[in-house]
């Protein structure tokens, strides 16, 4: 149905940024697009609906049935109609002042009648027909996302591109979704190209996955497949994907970050991060072999082992109530007040009690709007809880503005914070070095700067050249890990980590993850880890602390609470958890 | 490119005529002829001369002085007082942020060069009055722009982590928060540069600001409108300078901008 050849993006100045991406989709089929940022898995779709950003520029050949897709004038009559694309983020693709509707009733084809717009929802879940006649402000993220799907479906396109469709959505909710599309997919027998960075995701969604490394593809392979990968890369992905249901002794990522499509174009893109690349790798680029249902560019295919390793080891005992008490959040409450004519009240904790011990790691998991990071900033002293307490090392830091100043250098000097996003937590205009070095002074003793800034640098496992090199020299996963540094080097007891590998790509994940269990194991720092991802907090805490809507629904040690789970959110928040294994045979159509 | 190119050329011409300006003038601005009033242009005197026989090209040279001097003054001036004040209001927030602020849009309601003319006039002129009621009149607006600056950057993880750090307000305002709102404000400074520059030259023309005599292009502008049938080169003469100035001024300073935000950004967050 859809048949794509030898697809290339270039910008501007005819640098490559995607090259000669080839690929079929048949009726009723599923196909994943899976690659980090900068793979050009986005750019391979906005391509074929002609949506590039301005300066690029689409070659080779994208037919859809009869029709050339690229280069055309006259997209109307193609877009929309014969091929839809479903984007990414939910919160700004529905125009604000028009009603969902209106949203509908212009995409659908002839009069739209009330009726057809109530069809339309019910098929994408939405059963209460009063919501056509709300806002996009009064969804929820995953309302949202139904919408724009059913008015990407309105002209019943025979062919769905979804760009990262789920990835702004909470897990229970991405599992929603993505079991929609399927059900709408099998029903209507349309193609479907679901691009996602999250291999878990493509492998239980997807008839076939195709991997994506720096603008070129690596593999193809049907998901049932993919446990054994024909591409170093695809196994360096399925190894990087912290498993949910052991603890592994060590987290393995990818070395090294992705990079730009145009550097690699006459040789192997993967060679400078592949643990089996030869001299021949570099010599030209591989192409794309045949090997019956699946291809692979790796030259070496056949003659290299890429069964992932087993590791587990036993998780780790809490051990917190042994310990000395370091940091005790007691009843704490927040409430939001909104100011303007109608004063509306939100409550972010609803009576919030935890404790973490000397050196202990405690996780705390929940969806957005759990409070999860409310409660982070109010143990920082970033925000002022409505009632409760906080007591940190012995000192009462319930409200840093009300303390001593002599009692908040001492609080700043106990706790220390890893943001969510590398590219906002540094000062743009500061180097590296700049930012270590003023973090070190505030530890108040007589030290050597630079010698020091070079042993934080090593701890993060960064060369100490990096101390002059800028933030905006330096990859998201190196970032996170000088905000790392720069929190280290105050020497705290509590380090609160805020979703600190959420926005990093899976292969760099583990980097950070290893140096967050250093800096516990190692230095006996505590950590107070918040995060939605419930296999991430397997790797690095003991205890955890399931938050829903302001309160802790659970708690207990982290293998118990995800082994076991008592409370039904807990079960469902664990069942919603992506497992790498394939979707079931029963239900894929595999096509030619 | 060209243009930018032409821009930083006429700039450079002005900035070396202020410098050097008694040497390179071929008459004395003062010296009157009063045998040779209001002639064309001719060997001699390249731009011909006004009513009283002064050379026009050596008063235009002899008047970059204070067509630099004081707009430069009002630009700094107004850099310094907008940036502090709005990093202040910016950071601080509550109730300082509201007064500051109810004062500049208090000081929004008056219309600039209307007060300028009124007090100038008033208190009987002079150029450093006139720079700072020029310097007074703009300060709210750049004020309002550093601090919307700021507060698009406080609430950035950044701000927090120096927060968590320790730091205290004094190095999170002038260590991390000015060097990110720095292109703002120099984009502010040269603009207040531009309008000062216009505004002293209005005044002048309205015969406030610089005293009689002294040669100064917005003054020349108002002295020779009546010879623009005997020496038209003698009024259009200070109108095409001011306005190349301003214009390369402007340009330039969209150029410095554009390579200071782009320092330390991110090219592209996939």
């Amino acid at each position: 149905m859809l048949d794509v050849r030898d697809l290339t993006v270039h910008d501007g100045r005819s640098r490559v940024l995607v090259r000669g991406v080839s690929f079929r989709v048949g009726p009723g089929e599923t196909v994943g697009l899976v690659g980090e940022s900068g793979s050009g898995k986005s750019l391979t779709a906005r391509a074929l609906v002609s949506l590039l950003p301005q300066e690029l520029r689409s070659g080779g050949s994208a037919r859809l049935d009869d029709t050339e897709l690229l280069g055309r004038k006259d997209l109307r009559g193609v877009r929309g109609h014969r091929v839809a694309l479903l984007m990414q983020d939910p919160f700004t693709m529905l125009n604000p002042l028009a009603t969902v509707g209106t949203h509908l009733v212009e995409s659908l084809p002839g009069r739209a009648d009330r009726v057809e717009v109530a069809r339309r929802l019910a098929e994408v879940g939405i059963d209460d027909p009063a919501v056509a006649g709300r806002y996009p402000f009064q969804l929820s993220g995953g309302m949202r996302q139904r919408v724009a799907l059913a008015a990407a479906l309105a002209k019943d396109p025979g062919l769905l591109i979804a760009d990262e469709p789920t990835t702004a959505l909470d897990v229970t909710t991405q599992r929603d979704v993505l079991a929609l599309l399927r059900r709408i997919q099998t029903e209507r027998r349309m193609g479907l190209v679901l691009i996602t960075h999250d291999l878990r995701v493509a492998r239980q969604a997807c008839d076939r996955v195709l991997v994506m490394y720096a603008g070129a593809l690596v593999e193809s392979a049907r998901s049932a497949d993919l446990d054994a990968p024909a591409h170093p890369y695809t196994a360096g992905l399925l190894r990087s994907v912290p498993s949910v249901t052991h603890r592994q002794p060590v987290l393995l990522g990818i070395p090294g970050s992705v990079p730009a499509a145009a550097d690699v174009v006459d040789r192997c893109p993967f060679a400078d991060r592949c643990g089996w690349a030869e001299p021949a790798c570099t010599e030209h680029a591989p192409p794309l072999v045949d090997l019956g249902d699946r291809a692979t560019a790796c030259r070496r295919h056949g003659g290299i082992d890429l069964s992932p390793p087993e590791l587990a080891e036993p998780d780790a005992e809490p051990v917190g109530d042994a310990r000395a008490t370091l940091l005790d959040v007691a009843d704490l409450v927040k409430v939001y007040r909104s100011i303007g004519l109608r004063r509306t009240e939100h409550t972010a904790l609803a009576g919030v009690s935890l404790h973490v011990g000397e050196g202990e790691s405690l996780a705390v998991v929940g969806e957005s709007g759990s409070g999860k990071t409310t409660l982070a900033r109010a143990v920082l002293g970033l925000t002022d809880p409505t009632s409760g307490r906080i007591t940190l090392g012995g000192l009462d830091v319930t409200s840093y503005r009300r303390l001593r100043s002599a009692d908040r250098a001492r609080a700043r000097r106990l706790v220390q914070c890893v943001f969510q996003d590398p590219y906002s937590s540094l000062n743009p205009a500061h180097t590296v070095g700049y930012t270590l070095a003023e973090s070190l002074r505030r530890r108040g003793e007589d030290l050597d700067v630079e010698s020091e800034v070079d042993s934080l640098l090593d701890l993060v496992g960064l060369p100490a050249s990096y101390a002059g090199r800028r933030p905006v020299a330096l990859s998201g996963g190196q970032r996170q890990r000088v905000a790392i540094a720069r929190a280290l080097a105050v020497r705290p007891r509590l380090l609160v980590c805020d979703e600190p590998v959420a926005a990093l790509d899976v292969s760099v994940q583990a980097q950070v993850l290893e140096v967050l269990r250093k800096a516990n194991r190692e230095l006996g720092i505590a950590l107070l880890f918040i995060t939605h991802d419930l296999a991430v907090a397997r790797q690095v805490t003991d205890r955890m602390v399931v938050m829903h809507r302001g309160r802790i629904v659970e708690h207990g040690a982290t293998a118990d609470v995800l082994d076991a789970p008592t409370h039904p959110y807990t079960v469902r928040l664990v069942q919603s958890v992506p497992d790498a294994a394939p979707h079931t045979e029963g239900e894929a159509h595999v096509t030619q | 490119m060209i243009v930018r190119a032409l821009s930083a050329f006429a700039l450079g011409l002005v900035v070396i005529a202020a410098l050097l300006g008694d040497w390179i003038a071929p008459f004395d601005p003062g010296a009157q002829d009063l045998a040779g009033t209001a002639m064309p242009p001719d060997a001699a005197h390249w731009l011909g001369t006004d009513e009283l026989g002064r050379d026009v090209l050596s008063r235009l040279i002899a008047g970059t002085r204070t067509a630099l001097l004081g707009p430069a003054l009002v630009a700094l001036g107004v850099a310094v007082l907008s940036t502090a004040i709005g990093l202040l209001a910016g950071y601080r927030g509550g109730w300082v942020d509201s007064a500051i602020m109810r004062a500049v849009d208090l000081v929004y309601a008056i219309p600039p060069l209307l007060v300028a003319i009124v007090v100038v006039g008033v208190f009987g002129g002079g150029y450093p009055l006139a720079i700072g009621v020029l310097i007074a009149l703009s300060v709210p607006a750049d004020t309002r722009m550093v601090r919307s600056a700021v507060l698009a950057q406080r609430n950035l993880a950044y701000v927090e982590a120096a927060r968590t750090v320790g730091l205290g307000r004094g190095r999170i305002l002038f260590a991390h928060l000015l060097p990110n709102v720095l292109p703002t404000v120099v984009a502010n400074l040269l603009l207040s540069f531009v309008g000062a520059l216009v505004g002293l030259a209005a005044l002048a023309f309205l015969g406030l600001g610089v005293g009689t005599g002294a040669p100064d292009w917005g003054r020349m502008l108002a002295e020779n409108k009546g010879l623009v049938d005997l020496n038209p080169a003698a009024m259009i003469g200070p109108a095409v300078l001011i306005t190349v100035v301003a214009a390369s001024v402007t340009l330039l300073g969209d150029r410095l901008y554009d390579l200071m935000s782009a320092r330390g950004r991110d090219a592209g967050r996939a």
